[in-house]
């Protein structure tokens, strides 16, 4: 129906009885983004990206923060390049949940190498983990999402899939196909209420291969308009629209956060 | 933590092309979130209604009758506003002519007073607004403009190209003034609506024509000017603080495709 469910004001942004699932938590944007959701009022799980015991100490410690204001959810240990561990994982965080109406992939590993120097195997978990577990995760998540006629989901990305960054050409590979991959699947589930959407940071004050973060340091910096990288905090109220209901009209996008970097000539 | 980012509290807007559709949406988008606004459009009448509207909702409001064509008007509008509120941080330059000035006339037939108009409202008004309101922004250490665009300037259309030039202006001129003026703390973006209905429909068949065409969306179905609000209160607010130079397209999945065609069918002339 037109012109039903309008959401103009603050409750636009209210996230109250959703149910989200964030995979790769430990990444900078992931954590905020969970953060943000639960502060919302969702109800949100966390998985980590890979098996590595540092990644799932971080998503255990995230999970806790969440339960301090919000519901306590098992915390999962995931290593998202498999399909299977990824559909069972959703899978039960579904029966869990009741439901799942928000995802979001934040997975994100960097490799800064020349492409001579990049092998096979390194080239393969770069986009395994970066590419692969976000095609893994939305393949489980979407049907579930069109059964029951609402849905949105989030992919995290990186600027740097829209550009060439020397010594990145696997990590920039994966992330122009995290982009992509969330066009083409716009174009299968919006006939069921459901938005797929990319969020692409740029530097951000933790972002492998930055270097230092003092701008007087780092050559990098002074590139960026805005003479600073971002705060993760800066990405994760975009989520936050692009999950709510007055979103439902933003689909098959990729949004910069990247102080002016992109505009740079 | 997040969602007081989202909040205007006291912040001035002004809003052109504030009298109808999407205008008057984000003008109370805005004043929702806690924004006084300035509302500006050429018809008095419309303006003042949605001025009674802001203040319905607990804000202070002002109706400026302005045209963007005229530079005088529009540095009146920004006077005015900083004169009534002492500060002027959102400058949302909506105003725009879409289908009029030679629409869906033969190229040749589309005379340079129809050219000239097209660009004059769509794109010379938002350089007038930005310039005029950037200022005042310098002055009072900072600010936020946003632009609005449209869909038509990504693509080709052949129903009127004056405008989807003009509007393409408007998206290369959001990047442009981010990156002059990011070092003065003001942001430039812009949105990029796509196939949104101004207001609900009169009548059934109406409803049925918007349906009808709705189908050729992803989302199956065209927007509502409504939903452009949330988005005016992301891009005014400091939720979008490391935002600036980018353009935020909401089209229900259109531009995100493209092996065929999506929205109306295009007529091709053939010679």
């Amino acid at each position: 129906m037109m012109w039903e469910n309008v959401k103009l004001g603050p409750e636009a942004f209210d996230l109250s009885g959703k149910r989200a699932l964030v995979v790769g938590a430990a990444s900078s944007a992931g954590r905020a983004i969970a953060l943000a959701l639960s502060e919302a009022g969702a109800d949100v799980t966390v998985t980590s990206a890979t098996p590595e015991a540092g990644e799932a100490l971080a998503v255990k410690r995230l999970a806790e923060q969440i339960a301090e204001t919000g519901r306590r959810r098992e915390p999962q240990a995931l290593d998202a390049s498999s399909g299977t561990a990824v559909q069972d994982m959703v899978r039960q965080v579904v029966k869990d949940m009741g439901g799942l109406d928000i995802l979001v992939t934040a997975p994100d590993l960097f490799l800064g190498k020349e492409a001579e120097k990049t092998d096979d195997v390194e080239w393969g978990r770069i986009l395994n983990v970066n590419l692969s577990s976000v095609f893994y995760a939305c393949r489980a998540a979407g049907p579930e999402m069109v059964k029951q006629g609402w849905g949105r989901i989030i992919n995290v990305a990186s600027a740097m899939g829209d550009r060439g960054l020397a010594n990145g050409v696997a990590y920039c590979a994966a992330k122009a196909g995290v982009m992509n991959l969330t066009r083409a699947l716009a174009q299968e589930w919006g006939a069921h209420g459901v938005t797929v959407n990319c969020i692409a940071p740029a530097w951000l004050e933790d972002s492998p291969g930055l270097g230092d973060p003092d701008p007087q340091a780092n050559r990098l910096i002074r590139f960026i308009p805005m003479r600073r990288p971002g705060n993760a905090d800066e990405v994760a109220p975009l989520a936050l629209y692009l999950a709510s209901e007055a979103s439902g009209y933003v689909m098959g996008q990729t949004f910069f956060v990247d102080g002016g970097l992109l505009c740079h000539l | 933590m997040y969602r007081e980012k989202l909040e205007l509290k006291d912040r001035v807007a002004i809003v052109t092309g504030a009298g109808r559709g999407l205008g008057k949406q984000m003008s109370l988008a805005l004043a929702k979130a806690g924004a006084h606004v300035v509302a500006a459009a050429r018809s008095q009448d419309q303006i003042e209604a949605t001025a009674r509207e802001v203040e319905a909702l607990g804000q202070r409001a002002l109706a400026q009758p302005t045209d963007v064509r005229d530079p005088a008007s529009v540095d009146r509008l920004i006077q005015r506003c900083v004169q009534e509120f002492g500060r002027l941080d959102i400058m949302l330059s909506n105003a725009g002519i879409g289908d009029g000035l030679g629409a869906g006339k033969e190229l040749w037939d589309v005379s340079d007073d129809e050219w000239h108009d097209t660009l004059e409202v769509n794109l010379s008004g938002t350089f007038y607004c930005a310039r005029t309101a950037a200022q005042h922004m310098v002055q009072q250490g900072g600010g936020v403009i946003i632009n609005v665009a449209s869909g038509t300037a990504l693509r080709g259309y052949a129903a009127s190209f004056a405008y989807a030039a003009a509007k393409a202006g408007v998206i290369s001129l959001t990047k442009s003034l981010a990156v002059m003026l990011v070092g003065r703390n003001i942001r430039v973006n812009c949105i990029i609506p796509g196939f949104v209905v101004q207001s609900p429909p009169a009548d059934q068949q109406a409803a049925d024509f918007i349906r009808q065409r709705g189908r050729f969306m992803p989302v199956q179905r065209l927007g509502e000017a409504w939903e452009l609000g949330a988005l005016a209160v992301f891009l005014a607010s400091d939720a979008s603080s490391y935002i600036t130079g980018q353009g935020f397209v909401i089209d229900g999945g259109g531009l995100a495709g493209g092996y065929a065609p999506v929205g109306f069918a295009p007529e091709v002339h053939m010679a």
